[in-house]
């Protein structure tokens, strides 16, 4: 269909090229003859201004012996159109060369720089077709097009908010599921979920705002086990090891037989014996790593970590929070010397008297580091 | 697969344009009368179907078909329908795409309107169009395809940048590039000139009316961009001296050089050599322009554009276009006769003067535009030439010449008596002194420059009614006589009145604006209020709001007098566009007779108020109105029945042969 088209638009624009060749044209006047024409609307034109006083009588006649010197001028002038008469010849093949280029070179380039196998796909007609055939994008989008008009339809939301996270598309996941929430109230599950979203817009990184999302939800329920596993995780990626534990084990003690979140649960705390303090926390990735690890590629492992920690506040000295997490992983892995350079360096990068001396050296000397 | 379509249509318009451009001139050159015809029917051909494959695109747009590279780019399902459209041109392809839609369109034109052209100038002017048209193509089949594929479509677009979701965008684009390309016809009639060797009668009268068009729209266009820029960037500045307005600038001074240079042209055959590298400069501007904002070579308040591989592309059309025409005139122009006589004191005086001045501020506004560019080039420093080069070196060469456009209307052809024309024009710069002094008693004393400014804003206004006057015999004649002189004038004379008319109105605007405008800038939460000239202004409340595709903090307040009568609302909000989380002000404009009051929301304060700037912007819509006059001046002038009559010959010459007469 598309080349037939193209053939018969092809056709119309040779034919326009060849219109001229294949019409037997009256000859055309001399230029001269136009010439005098519009010498002859001028002096019309004159006339009609001196009738209408717009110039003197003076004036007028001044410009029309004027015209009257260019007519008799251009009379003068040799017939420009007489010495070559048209060739046949010429004419013939730059009609024959014209009505081949145009094929040519359309087609050509076409071919080069189309794609004509490519059907159109107006968003209309896609979201329209059969739901069976289409990518888990599409569902998605046609799911987001019915939202956007109808924002109430709580479970639309519901069946799309697992769906972004699967995806990894958190920030969405997060907006489904305030608006799960705004519809149907607040749940302890809703919130869970919520946190969980957040946490994984931050990479692994349980954030303030999640932890305070967890905590809500551990109001509603306190027996939530997905914030409590978070709140878990959150104390372990701040090192604080063994306060993580007690959760995770309290958590152990609540769970029925059957949670899914026992196992997670144990696993956490097997990792945790001294793993507390990275860069930004060990991500899930990192931690599923590090329990197949042997003892010393594990403390290896967190070595890494904590000197890429170093590392970035090298690079970035005024990140405070940064500096306490690498202070305190100094001292887990027992390395008072590091800890104590590494306030050193804090106090440099802040300035003596300022506020975030004053906490940085407080927070250390809790951990009983000193400088003077 | 009508995207594909569209796709081929364009690459076929191309072919066909290589023809356009070869054929009739080869033909022109063999005196062949059947090879210089092709290029009629091409030029309409090339129309159909590059407006085939504009329509394609548009609806792509419409449907949100984000198989297309372009949509998907700089468009959003979500978006209103007239977005949709306008946002077709909202991106460097589409515009590229209209750019050359207009293009041919003006070709078009020329070959229905030219039959009663000579057949070998006809036919050098569409080889020349077809030469344009065949350059801008392939740098859009090469760098700029709009309708490159995509392939698998996501399933939602990125979005128009949100400054470009106005109104805005549906009209300044397409006058612009109205105006910018209607200039190549006059361009392509001067290289057909110098082609020939020869400068037809029929020359002056048929580049006049096309340079007419043109210089309408771009003043249609520059105004409207103007006003845009005034009510969507927040602050309510309506000139910024960016490289991008002097871009369109540029040709506009050079467009009104030539308009009256051509004036002189078809009126008394003189300046000839002069209007044809007029008729050059300007397109050449308007193709440095589309240089400028296509290439990317700036980075402005005009957010669209730039790829740097293009400015290349673009650059080479720019010097074989310029340099190759530049070079055509240095060879050719010797060819042409010079033609008639004046004094220096006449009306052809007056337009060289005009000239003179005109090209002098519109080279002044080039340097201004590409010095920032040639530093930045040579030495990698980032320089930039602001207002106060311009308002030093622009301004003193245009106020001169807007104080004497008022004589040049009033002086005879060939020999003029400028006292008899100073006399006529007693009155009307007596009215403009008075106009200024009450200005300035008025306000306080406060600005001289403000009252000087207004009173010549004034003495233009009064000098075009005084031409009018003039010409109908006002004063020597019996009211009856008067009456039907004044109906039986040209149209054109009312043109010229009506422009002139329009430039005094914007300088009243400019002036009165820049000088008298006055700011109030307040923290202020709901309830508060705050006086300025003579209004007050209470912030009433502050409430969220969802469009389409963006959600806003709409603030609304309630004007009214200080002496107490109320006002209605104004609304002034902070959208946020949701796809590219792009926030922008929306400010709220109250025209009050010829001022406007402009409220623009600025950031919340830590104690929960919101920063309020608030300006009275003094008979700024004059600004704007005095272009519609100019525009509406060029309408009148354009439907002056001189330009229609242009020669319809081959039927007469039978007749007399026949003996008919």
């Amino acid at each position: 269909m598309f080349w037939i088209l193209a053939a018969l638009l092809t056709f119309v624009a040779a034919f326009a090229v060849l219109r001229p060749f294949a019409m037997r044209q009256a000859p055309t006047e001399d230029a001269r003859a136009y010439d005098i024409e519009v010498y002859r609307d001028q002096l019309e034109e004159v006339d009609r201004d001196a009738k209408r006083g717009l110039i003197g009588q003076q004036e007028a006649e001044q410009a029309r012996a004027e015209i009257g010197r260019r007519i008799l001028q251009v009379s003068e002038t040799a017939d420009g159109r007489n010495e070559k008469r048209a060739n046949r010849r010429v004419t013939r093949l730059t009609a024959a060369a014209s009505v081949l280029a145009v094929p040519l070179v359309s087609w050509g380039l076409y071919v080069l720089t189309g794609s004509p196998d490519m059907p159109a796909q107006p968003l209309h007609a896609r979201t329209a077709a059969e739901p069976a055939d289409a990518s888990i994008d599409e569902l998605v989008a046609r799911a987001e097009t019915h939202l956007a008009t109808n924002p109430d339809d709580a479970r639309g939301w519901q069946v799309l908010a697992p769906v972004y996270m699967r995806l990894g598309r958190f920030a969405d996941a997060q907006t489904a599921l305030q608006n799960i929430m705004r519809l149907s109230g607040e749940t302890s599950d809703m919130k869970a979920a919520l946190g969980e979203a957040m946490v994984g817009a931050a990479r692994g990184m349980v954030t303030a705002e999640a932890e305070e999302v967890f905590e809500q939800a551990l109001d509603l329920d306190p027996r939530e086990p997905k914030a409590r596993f978070f709140l878990g995780l959150s104390r372990a990626q701040e090192g604080a090891a063994e306060e993580a534990q007690t959760i995770w084990r309290g958590m152990l003690e609540n769970l029925p037989e059957a949670s899914p979140w026992r196992e997670a649960a144990q696993q956490a705390i097997a990792q945790s014996g001294g793993a507390g303090a990275a860069d930004r926390g060990p991500t899930e990735d990192q931690v599923a790593a590090a329990t197949d690890l042997s003892e010393t590629d594990r403390q290896a492992m967190i070595e890494g970590m904590v000197k890429g920690l170093d590392e970035k506040l090298r690079q970035n000295p005024a990140d405070l929070e940064g500096w306490r997490r690498l202070i305190r992983s100094y001292i887990v892995l027992q390395r008072p010397d590091a800890a104590k350079e590494a306030l050193v360096r804090a106090v440099a990068a802040f300035g003596a008297e300022t506020p975030e001396t004053g906490e940085l050296k407080e927070f250390a000397a809790n951990l009983g580091v000193t400088i003077e | 697969m009508s995207i594909e379509f569209g796709h081929f249509a364009l690459v076929l318009a191309f072919a066909l344009a290589l023809v356009q451009m070869t054929v009739p001139i080869i033909g022109a050159q063999f005196k062949n009368d059947t090879l210089m015809r092709v290029g009629e029917p091409a030029a309409l051909t090339n129309f159909m179907l590059v407006a085939l494959s504009f329509m394609a695109l548009t609806s792509a747009y419409i449907q949100s078909d984000f198989s297309v590279l372009n949509v998907w780019e700089n468009s959003h399902s979500a978006k209103p329908l007239l977005y949709k459209i306008t946002g077709t041109w909202g991106n460097h392809e589409g515009s590229m795409l209209l750019w050359v839609l207009i293009l041919v369109f003006f070709g078009a034109l020329v070959a229905v309107f030219g039959r009663n052209l000579p057949l070998s100038l006809r036919a050098n002017v569409l080889g020349v169009q077809g030469a344009i048209s065949c350059a801008f193509m392939i740098f859009i089949l090469a760098t700029s395809n709009p309708f490159a594929r995509l392939d698998p479509a996501p399933m939602e677009g990125r979005d128009l940048n949100p400054i470009l979701q106005d109104i805005g965008l549906a009209v300044h684009p397409p006058l612009l590039y109205l105006g910018y390309v209607g200039f190549s016809v006059a361009f392509s009639f001067a290289i057909a000139a110098l082609i020939e060797g020869r400068l037809d009668a029929a020359w002056a009268r048929w580049v006049r009316p096309w340079t007419l068009a043109a210089w309408m729209f771009l003043t249609g266009g520059i105004a409207m961009g103007s006003y845009w820029a005034y009510y969507e960037l927040g602050w309510g500045g309506f000139w910024f001296w960016d490289p991008v307005e002097n871009a369109s600038l540029l040709p506009w001074l050079g467009g009104t050089a030539l308009l009256h240079s051509a004036l002189v042209m078809e009126k008394r055959s003189a300046l000839k050599i002069w209007t044809v590298l007029l008729a050059i400069l300007t397109f050449s501007l308007s193709l440095l322009g589309t240089f400028l904002v296509r290439s990317g070579v700036l980075t402005s308040v005009h957010a669209f554009a730039t790829d740097p591989a293009r400015g290349v592309f673009i650059l080479g059309i720019l010097v074989l276009f310029i340099g190759g025409s530049l070079a055509l005139f240095a060879w050719r122009a010797a060819t042409l006769t010079p033609g008639g006589l004046f004094q220096p004191i006449s009306r052809e005086g007056a337009l060289v003067l005009n000239n003179l001045v005109l090209t002098t501020a519109t080279a002044t506004v080039l340097i201004g535009t590409l010095y920032p560019l040639l530093v930045e080039a040579v030495t990698g420093d980032k320089i930039s030439v602001g207002a106060p080069f311009f308002n030093l070196t622009f301004g003193p060469l245009i106020l001169p010449l807007l104080v004497i456009v008022p004589f040049g209307p009033l002086l005879a052809w060939k020999r003029g008596d400028i006292w008899a024309v100073s006399q006529r024009l007693f009155w009307a710069f007596g009215a403009a002194l008075v106009v200024a002094l009450l200005a300035f008693v008025m306000v306080d004393g406060a600005s001289v420059l403000a009252a000087l400014g207004i009173g010549l804003g004034v003495w233009l206004v009064l000098g075009a009614l005084t031409d009018l006057v003039v010409k109908s015999g006002f004063g020597k004649a019996a009211p009856s006589v008067v009456f039907s002189r004044f109906k039986g004038l040209p149209r054109s004379v009312f043109g010229t009145a009506l422009a002139h008319a329009g430039i005094g109105l914007t300088t009243i605007g400019i002036i009165s604006v820049t000088t008298l405008e006055t700011e109030r800038i307040a923290a202020m939460q709901p309830g508060e209020t705050v006086e300025i000239e003579g209004y007050n202004l209470r912030f009433d409340s502050l409430r969220p709001f969802t469009g389409p595709n963006f959600t806003e903090d709409q603030a609304t307040f309630v004007l009214s007098r200080v002496t107490g009568k109320s006002l209605g609302e104004v609304v002034s909000s902070k959208r946020l566009y949701t796809a590219r989380q792009m926030p922008t002000t929306e400010a709220g404009i109250r025209t009050l007779g010829l001022s406007q009051l402009y409220v623009s929301l600025g950031d919340q304060t830590p104690n929960g108020k919101i920063v309020v700037r608030i300006w009275w912007k003094p008979m700024v819509t004059l600004i704007w109105l005095g272009s519609l006059v100019m525009m509406v001046g060029g309408t009148v002038s354009l439907l002056d029945r001189r330009l229609r009559v242009g020669a319809p010959m081959p039927r007469r010459k039978p007749a007399v042969q026949g003996g008919v007469a």
